[in-house]
């Protein structure tokens, strides 16, 4: 009887076994199959090639170079403390630090940890040919991206690193995963999509270490697209040895069709850094928390006040509006009275009529011309001339500026507008805020006579020109107004008593347009030339910006050394 | 009919081992942490397993009764030579040396106890209890007393440790409690005495047998430590599907991503290489030999015998379940041995003299 109840237990027990083994190999065979599979097939994402960048003359700004990494599989340390201070010798660290980052970043016995980034290449061949003695070591070889000329092209090109939560979120869509390389600023990040090179992988099977067995399949990864940027290495040299130990930013632009020969802020930063392991605390000092700010592009993401560069903008206006004449002529005691204050001029300067006040800069002229002209008026034909927008320049992160009026001052602040505020507005003091590039466009609107380019760093991407940005917009104002300002601007260098006279050099023409903006707080001004040069050879437009770089005489003295070098340089 | 009792045992060993060597081939094969060796040792026990099987099974089982009590002090005797300088393996002190062979009296004890408890409750059958005996000395002589002498040797093994090796002794006990006829209160009480020293039994554990319960609950717990065998080894057996995926071609055992397969794990291999067709036809093979055992034990009107068969089903189908059930994440991880299929040469040579009884008992069926 008793063994009965056994037989049944034993019956039960069978069933139980039986039951699940269906439940686990017919039922559920389909999902353990795919772990099974997951378990032996890796697939080894292989990112291609970034796209090189080249200057137009084929120099090479952003390249990619061979660099290694050091990992081990922890199961296969035979003998550990031997291992490290192998390890340690050959990568001349402390045993105890490496020791430290392996326990640190362990967490299976067949799972590869990292110990060393971007060894070099020396050092790695050095541990490659030990591989016999300690089979558990990994050496890894993969590209990072290299900067040949450091700081040079900081702000055009940008930075690569790791794929961020914030670059995910943009680009998840586009098929980006947080290993992959991106770019962080510049052309790495505009033309990030051309330049990263696409996704293949390798399909391997690995035993339970995680060691290949065999190559299942491999799909090449197709390599980015080569860059060719309008940047001219020899100009860029030039602006940064100008420009250097400055705080501020150079562009030089191709007057013709908004090629941007030159694009420079200062102070810059080591793209490199980002590229290597581990940023050191002084890097990340400098580059995060340093007052000067090295991060900012200052050419086309800096918002400063223009100065007297915006007058060109009221000169226009005056004469598009009929409220002032070429030949009108105001007084100049060398201030304009308002209430009880007084607004300054640099000097006495008498009777003005117009292009003596452009060549001038005669502050009290403006400040007859704002008022006749109004500061709606002036605000219109500011964003006619392309300030108050950002540019869409090729580059990420442009400001677009500030080009305030009453009625806006009205809406987003409920305060009114004063005389005073339309006379700092007509000198582009007070809330008027403009980049070098904006001035740069309006400078180049006015010198092609109402024929807007569009400014742009790219030139052709792989083996295709770009061709995108010759189309050019018209400002449709009277050409004759035009030439009235420009002969003002060829005033400025032209008369000896030109704000930038010094710039009457031999073999080119130069026009342009001197600022001196009072910058915020208890620092020094800013100076500003923005200007073009014409000679047989080229058609340039430049700015000098100098941020808290007192009087505009020193942009013009660096625009003069620009001038020069260039000549020498046989570009002009 | 006994002819046929005996045929089946032959037969279904016979299937058992074969299967049981192509498996340690295979778990074996291009292994690095075991080596081919295993395989043709395995090889050569079986052969002495059949020639023991033979022999015991024309031996007279009696000789067995006269030498119980005495197989059962030696093995107490071996257990505490363990306890105090055994050879020290996996973290665990099971094995003597002697003489380059390694041998495992855990193993042993299994055999000694189902034969000793055969011994002792040959004679005592409550059932035919008379009025003199008074209900206190019967619970003294049919429960404590056999109680304390299996918590000896117990005890002793679950201190090695083998805690799987201790749930089967108790197993085994158990069962032949429940055969020896002891009044269904009686042993509830002690199933329950049981069940309240649990919380105490999971003090005296350590904490890797702690993990292991820990993580049969929820094998997520820990994947890549103490979870790691039982999710690969179901993956192992859910990969093989109806079929299997061929005899050297499982790609969890081959690429190494079974620990222990040629042991406790060797059913996943199985399972995989086989497929359900090869596990279905395996547990036939187990189920076989139970059911003939249970048989034989029917059949036999001696208490001795009856009781002796009943244990070795008993162990049998613990230790099936036990570790079929481990590995397809039924029960926690213990580290039982499925019979004549992990290698281990102890224990297949145990198995094999309990087969050689049942051969022995299957044409015996009554002694006066």
């Amino acid at each position: 009887m008793r063994i009965k109840i056994i037989r049944l237990m034993a019956y039960g027990f069978f069933i139980l076994l039986i039951v699940e083994l269906i439940h686990v190999q017919m039922i559920s065979h389909r999902y353990y199959f795919d772990l099974s599979r997951d378990n032996r097939i890796r697939v080894v994402p292989l990112e291609g090639r970034r796209g090189n960048v080249f200057d137009r003359n084929g120099i090479i700004l952003a390249e990619n170079r061979p660099s290694f990494n050091v990992s081990v599989i922890p199961q296969e340390i035979k003998n550990e403390s031997e291992f490290f201070d192998f390890l340690a010798e050959a990568l001349q660290v402390s045993a105890s630090s490496l020791q430290k980052r392996f326990q640190a970043r362990k967490f299976a016995p067949f799972a590869p940890v990292l110990l060393m980034e971007d060894i070099s290449r020396k050092t790695a061949i050095a541990l490659e040919e030990n591989r016999f003695h300690f089979p558990g070591l990994i050496i890894e070889e993969g590209f990072r991206r290299n900067y040949p000329f450091g700081d040079l092209y900081a702000h055009v090109l940008g930075y690569v690193g790791k794929a961020d939560r914030l670059n995910l979120e943009k680009l998840k869509e586009y098929g980006y995963t947080a290993q992959n390389t991106v770019g962080k600023s510049g052309v790495e990040e505009y033309y990030d999509s051309y330049l990263r090179g696409g996704v293949g992988g390798l399909q391997i099977e690995v035993n339970s270490r995680g060691q290949q067995i065999r190559m299942l399949s491999l799909k090449s990864p197709s390599a980015g697209q080569d860059l060719q940027l309008t940047l001219d290495h020899r100009i860029q040299q030039i602006a940064a040895q100008l420009l250097s130990g400055r705080q501020g930013a150079i562009i030089v632009m191709d007057l013709d069709n908004g090629e941007i020969l030159s694009l420079l802020s200062s102070p810059a930063f080591d793209p490199n850094v980002f590229s290597r392991p581990g940023m050191t605390q002084a890097d990340a000092g400098y580059m995060f928390s340093n007052p000067s700010s090295p991060l900012l592009n200052r050419a086309i993401s800096g918002q400063y006040p223009p100065g007297s560069v915006f007058k060109v903008i009221v000169s226009l206006a005056g004469l598009e509006t009929e409220k002032i004449k070429p030949e009108t002529t105001f007084f100049c005691p060398g201030y304009h009275p308002l209430g009880e204050g007084q607004f300054r001029c640099s000097h006495i300067h008498g009777d003005q009529d117009l292009s003596q006040a452009i060549a001038h800069s005669c502050n009290v002229y403006f400040f007859y011309a704002g008022s006749l002209v109004g500061a709606e008026l002036m605000q219109r034909y500011a964003r006619m001339l392309g300030l108050g927008y950002p540019t869409y320049i090729d580059l990420p992160y442009e400001s677009s500026g500030h080009i305030p009026s009453p009625i806006e001052r009205k809406l987003s602040r409920h305060q009114g507008w004063y005389k005073g505020d339309t006379f700092n507005m007509a000198i582009g003091q007070g809330e008027v805020l403009a980049t070098p590039l904006q001035l740069i466009r309006m400078m180049a609107t006015v010198a092609n006579e109402g024929r807007e380019v569009h400014p742009h760093v790219i030139r052709s991407i792989g083996a295709e020109a770009v061709h995108k940005y010759a189309a050019k917009n018209f400002i449709h104002l009277k050409q004759q107004n035009f030439q009235l300002v420009l002969e003002g601007l060829k005033s400025t260098v032209k008369l000896p008593t030109g704000t930038a006279h010094l710039l009457d050099l031999d073999g080119m023409a130069v026009s342009g347009k001197t600022g001196t903006a009072q910058s915020s707080g208890n620092r020094d001004n800013h100076a500003w030339f923005v200007g073009f040069a014409q000679s047989e050879k080229n058609r340039i437009v430049f700015c000098v910006f100098l941020e808290f770089g007192g009087s505009s005489l020193n942009a013009v003295e660096i625009s003069r050394d620009l001038l020069l070098r260039l000549q020498q340089e046989a570009i002009l | 009919m006994n002819k046929r009792l005996s045929r089946k045992i032959w037969i279904h060993t016979i299937l058992i081992m074969a299967f049981g060597l192509l498996s340690l081939y295979s778990a074996a094969f291009n292994n690095n942490r075991v080596s081919q060796q295993a395989f043709f040792d395995q090889l050569l026990f079986a052969g002495i397993a059949l020639a023991l099987m033979y022999v015991l099974g024309r031996s007279d089982y009696r000789k067995f009764y006269d030498v119980a009590y005495v197989l059962f002090a030696l093995n107490i005797f071996l257990l505490l030579v363990v306890h105090l300088g055994g050879r020290h393996a996996l973290g665990a002190r099971r094995w003597i040396e002697w003489g380059g062979l390694s041998f495992q009296p855990s193993e042993l004890t299994k055999l000694s106890l189902i034969l000793m408890l055969g011994r002792y409750f040959a004679h005592r059958r409550p059932s035919f209890s008379f009025d003199f005996f008074s209900t206190t000395s019967l619970i003294w002589w049919n429960l404590i007393y056999p109680f304390l002498l299996v918590l000896l040797p117990l005890l002793l093994v679950f201190k090695q440790p083998d805690l799987g090796t201790a749930i089967l002794l108790f197993g085994i006990f158990f069962i032949m409690l429940f055969i020896s006829g002891l009044e269904y209160k009686y042993f509830l009480a002690l199933l329950s005495f049981v069940l309240a020293c649990l919380p105490l039994f999971w003090k005296l554990l350590k904490p890797y047998q702690k993990d292991r319960f820990l993580v049969f609950l929820n094998p997520n717990i820990d994947p890549l430590g103490a979870g790691y065998t039982i999710i690969q080894s179901k993956i192992a057996i859910g990969s093989g599907g109806l079929l299997g995926k061929g005899w050297l071609a499982g790609t969890q055992s081959q690429l190494n991503f079974l620990p222990e397969r040629h042991t406790d794990f060797i059913f996943s291999v199985i399972g995989e290489e086989w497929g359900l067709l090869g596990t279905l036809v395996l547990i036939y093979g187990y189920f076989m030999i139970i059911q003939t055992g249970l048989t034989i034990a029917e059949q036999i009107k001696d208490n001795f015998g009856t009781l002796v068969s009943i244990g070795i089903v008993a162990i049998f189908l613990l230790q099936v379940f036990i570790n079929i059930g481990m590995v397809l994440g039924l029960c926690p991880v213990v580290g039982i041995t499925l019979p004549f299929v992990s290698y281990g040469r102890t224990s297949f040579l145990v198995f094999a003299v309990m087969m050689g009884f049942l051969l022995n008992l299957s044409k015996k069926r009554t002694i006066f």
